[in-house]
């Protein structure tokens, strides 16, 4: 490791270069419109999750011509958030931290903002064409077969110009989060390939369609998106607090550990499989506990003499909620992988309630901290440009929306297994009586709904004064 | 750590780790199954199992996924002792690859909104499709499911009804002089769903052992469990 | 200054983190030992030594093979089910009734079939027959049937004499495949007629 580190203090001199990463000098505009469309798509996937909610209200409400009815709207909302939010922000957050890490200004600005174009058409082309019935029918991978190629390749265009970013990277030790956001990227074209030629190109036979459905949605969320997220966390708390990271080697640890066994498993216990490799799935589900506990010690020893001061920051605030839940959501995805309770939680609302309460508990939350330190960085202004009272009600409406989603889903998929789990309790039975935790998720998607809005109109008002500022420049020069 | 291409190909090893243990090697085991034969159960005799779909529940298969069915509904029954599927008479047996061979695309589900419908052409017919789709409220009484009107198209009687024209209780009946009739995505649909059976014991899922009897065997579960572990 | 010890840092504006030289705690070295080694025993127990054929709850292949019905009886009266539905239904129908409009008799209640022992209808099986044939008291002139013997092996035609012998109401007992070898070992020609038949043991 790196020995030149001396007892003085151990941080990082300030270089000039890093001061020019986010200035206009360095184009901001690709990373701008990763983040602008990823906020526009988490709202019009709250709205598209209301839309799914509101079905258990009144079913024939919206039945009419199908294009609204649940199952189109399920996965166009799987889509929109997964497709239109989730790679779009983690590729921004990953862009940024390289530049600011490996001190460097991003490389190929405009490729990258071609490329979010494109990306963004090709979810809107999908989407839409989900809502018109030509989803794919596989859960995490709903888009058409054609939107697949543009996708791969507006992510080559980004994620080439990440590579060079990277590789042009001062010379020095890698900080964690540089792996992070590296395998990250690394990631995610070998799945996405993976699953557009085996499930879409070339189908493979029967239930190996279902295997490699699954084994991508794992990948997708745990690896790809975990990575992203992880990688923000561990930049802005240290950033913030003004601490180092407590330990190098345990961020190791927890980087390899969750790379091999986040990528096992997402069979459910009752696949139609050969036993081995449903086990081989629990094995990785159960040993994720070893990324989980350490990066909570390592963030715990990491902030633990600053525990009043979490709440000062928005993006600290954002961050460190949204690992707290990173830890939950993968507790219970471990319990709900060993046998004795998968058997009563598989396919219930246990399994909705734990994605969603990792990607919009953990993920979004971690990319809204995000954003809020790096756009008014993007644009030469400090944090003041964001309202506070935006801010507050941004955080308070979709940290309750996301509590009141996820304790209703996690109600109504415990209370689901446990009453079919009698087989005295007929099926039709059990779903009215549980049809009340499942009316309140729409609750829920209307806080989160909210509070989406208030951070797209906060964001609007940090654009327009970066706008009217850039104006008034001109003006002066002029 | 602080190498490029170290990280570059320690990532690759753990892609490539998970990617073999669950992409490539069910590839090898599962990817050259073929037809077989049911297991020899008392006096049912063996039989090719499955037998390829025909083409109407190809054309259904496609609008259950335009639709999104898998959202709400698996296609897949658990073993005996890992949940209550069996139980409640949603298949003779757990779900096997081989049950699979046919389909395309493959929409096992991971929810059960709506009950599980491996074994759906069992359990109904023709009528009783059509009319869960046209009113499913109307078979279970506060169901979540939505109805799928657009199916179906109401139109003038002519000279004679339909013969394909539902059978509806006035709530939902049409106005006078029309009939409501299914459109063909409907008729490709109740085709799919009524080509859903999972029947005839294999190999890997035998039968239990008091089925073992000399009249046919039926969908009679056992009372006892099998002792078999 | 320990350089194990993360040290309290001022905040310089721009101050990008480092990490810290923390090891990784025994515990959790002790955790991730713990956890590899249930692992191990899980797979060892549900992984089904990686064969493609077993499923939950089956632990092993041996286990599903001998949950599969083991009954001889049963499997070899499938087999006899399945070679007489290729090769014999053609002609003698699958209820065994033959077809008498084109010289084909029945085996259904035939006594031929249901004699004592199933030797003679070995020979009729592995060598064929030509000429007339009374069965149930009606003549069948005519007809030919051919030779089995290059088709089938002794286990496969021991197996459909079996199940003709106890299908259709038929009363007759299992036919032994060394029943069947010991008629293909006396290498007889071809074709045989009904004189030549009755000469053979029934047993």
């Amino acid at each position: 490791m790196n020995v030149t580190v001396s007892p003085a203090p151990i941080i990082s001199p300030a270089s000039s270069q890093s001061q020019k990463v986010g200035s206009a000098a360095s184009c901001p505009v690709g990373m701008l419109t990763l983040f602008a469309g990823a906020i526009l798509w988490l709202l019009c996937a709250s709205l598209l999750g209301l839309t799914t909610s509101l079905n258990f209200h009144a079913p024939t409400l919206l039945a009419g011509h199908g294009y609204l009815s649940y199952g189109r709207v399920h996965a166009a909302q799987n889509a929109a958030l997964l497709y239109g939010f989730g790679v779009p922000s983690a590729l921004g957050l990953g862009l940024w931290l390289l530049c600011r890490l490996g001190r460097t200004t991003l490389a190929g600005p405009a490729i990258v903002f071609i490329g979010a174009i494109f990306w963004n058409t090709a979810v809107t082309l999908g989407v839409g064409a989900i809502l018109c019935g030509g989803g794919t029918g596989f859960e995490g991978f709903e888009m058409p077969a054609w939107c697949a190629p543009i996708l791969f390749l507006s992510y080559l265009m980004i994620g080439l110009c990440a590579l060079l970013t990277f590789h042009q990277r001062e010379p020095g030790p890698l900080y964690p989060s540089q792996w992070f956001v590296v395998g990250s990227l690394f990631w995610f074209p070998w799945i996405f390939s993976t699953a557009a030629l085996l499930l879409l190109c070339v189908p493979a036979r029967g239930v190996l369609q279902a295997t490699t459905a699954w084994w991508y949605a794992r990948n997708f969320d745990t690896v790809f998106l975990g990575f992203a997220g992880l990688a923000s966390a561990f930049y802005f708390i240290p950033k913030i607090l003004g601490r180092p990271l407590h330990s190098h080697y345990q961020a190791a640890l927890a980087f390899w550990t969750l790379a091999l066994f986040g990528s096992w498993g997402g069979m459910p216990d009752g696949a139609p499989l050969p036993s081995w490799i449903i086990s081989l799935g629990v094995v990785g589900t159960v040993l994720m506990a070893v990324p989980i506990l350490t990066v909570a010690t390592n963030f715990y020893q990491t902030v633990r003499e600053d525990l009043n001061t979490l709440d000062a920051d928005p993006t600290l605030r954002f961050t460190y909620v949204g690992l707290f839940f990173w830890v939950i959501a993968g507790a219970q995805q471990i319990v709900g992988a060993l046998p004795p309770v998968s058997v009563v939680t598989d396919f219930t609302w246990f399994g909705p309630a734990q994605k969603e309460l990792f990607r919009y508990g953990f993920f979004a939350f971690t990319v809204f901290g995000a954003i809020y330190y790096i756009v008014p960085r993007l644009l030469d202004l400090d944090q003041s440009a964001w309202h506070p009272k935006l801010f507050k009600w941004h955080f308070y409406l979709t940290f309750f929306g996301v509590l009141i989603s996820y304790i209703s889903l996690l109600v109504a998929g415990i209370g689901q297994g446990i009453l079919l789990a009698n087989t005295g309790n007929s099926f039709v039975d059990v779903m009215r009586r549980t049809v009340l935790p499942v009316r309140s998720i729409i609750t829920g998607d209307l806080l989160v709904a909210l509070g989406t809005i208030l951070f797209l109109i906060n964001f609007a008002s940090v654009l327009a004064t970066a706008c009217r500022r850039c104006c008034a420049e001109r003006k002066e020069s002029a | 750590m602080n190498s490029g291409p170290l990280l570059f190909l320690g990532l690759f090893a753990t892609m490539a780790c998970s990617w073999t243990g669950f992409v490539l090697a069910p590839q090898l085991q599962l990817g050259g199954l073929a037809q077989t034969n049911t297991v020899v159960v008392g006096d049912v005799l063996p039989q090719t199992y499955p037998l390829a779909q025909p083409g109407e529940a190809h054309a259904g298969s496609e609008v259950y996924r335009a639709n999104g069915c898998a959202a709400c509904h698996t296609e897949m029954v658990r073993p005996l002792d890992l949940g209550s599927d069996i139980q409640r008479s949603w298949g003779v047996r757990r779900s096997l690859a081989e049950d699979y061979l046919f389909a395309n695309p493959v929409m096992l589900g991971s929810q059960r909104i709506g009950p599980d419908l491996a074994n759906f052409g069992q359990r109904t017919d023709t009528n009783g499709v059509y009319l869960r789709l046209y009113d499913p409220g109307l078979i279970t009484h506060g169901s979540v499911m939505p109805p799928y009107r657009f199916l179906f198209e109401t139109r003038k009687i002519g000279f004679f009804p339909s013969p394909d024209a539902l059978v509806l209780p006035d709530r939902d009946a049409p106005p006078a002089g029309f009939e409501i009739i299914p459109t063909e995505k409907a008729r490709a649909l109740a085709a799919y769903l009524l080509s859903l059976r999972q029947d005839g014991y294999l190999f890997e899922a035998p039968p239990p052992p008091l089925a073992k009897t000399n009249a046919i065997a039926t969908n009679a579960v056992p009372a006892v469990k099998p002792a078999a572990k | 200054m320990n350089p194990g010890e993360p040290n309290k840092v001022v905040n310089q504006k721009d101050a990008e983190p480092v990490a810290g030289r923390s090891t990784v705690p025994i515990w959790l070295i002790i955790v991730f030992g713990l956890l590899f080694y249930w692992s191990q025993l899980f797979l060892a127990e549900n992984a089904g030594g990686f064969n493609k054929e077993v499923y939950k709850p089956y632990p092993s292949f041996e286990e599903v093979a001998a949950a599969n019905p083991q009954d001889p009886e049963a499997k070899q009266r499938a087999e006899g089910l399945r070679v007489y539905s290729s090769t014999c239904a053609a002609c003698h129908q699958a209820s065994g009734l033959g077809n008498p409009g084109n010289n084909v008799p029945p085996l259904a209640g035939s006594e031929w079939v249901q004699a004592e022992g199933g030797n003679r209808i070995a020979h009729i099986v592995l060598y064929g027959l030509t000429g007339p044939i009374n069965v149930k008291g009606q003549d069948f002139n005519g007809g030919t049937m051919l030779p089995w013997r290059e088709t089938y092996t002794d286990e496969q035609i021991a197996a459909v004499l079996t199940y003709i012998r106890s299908q259709w109401g038929n009363k007759g007992g299992p036919v032994d495949s060394q029943v069947v070898k010991a008629a293909r070992a006396e290498a007889r020609p071809t074709y045989e007629t009904p004189d030549e038949l009755l000469k053979i043991p029934v047993k």
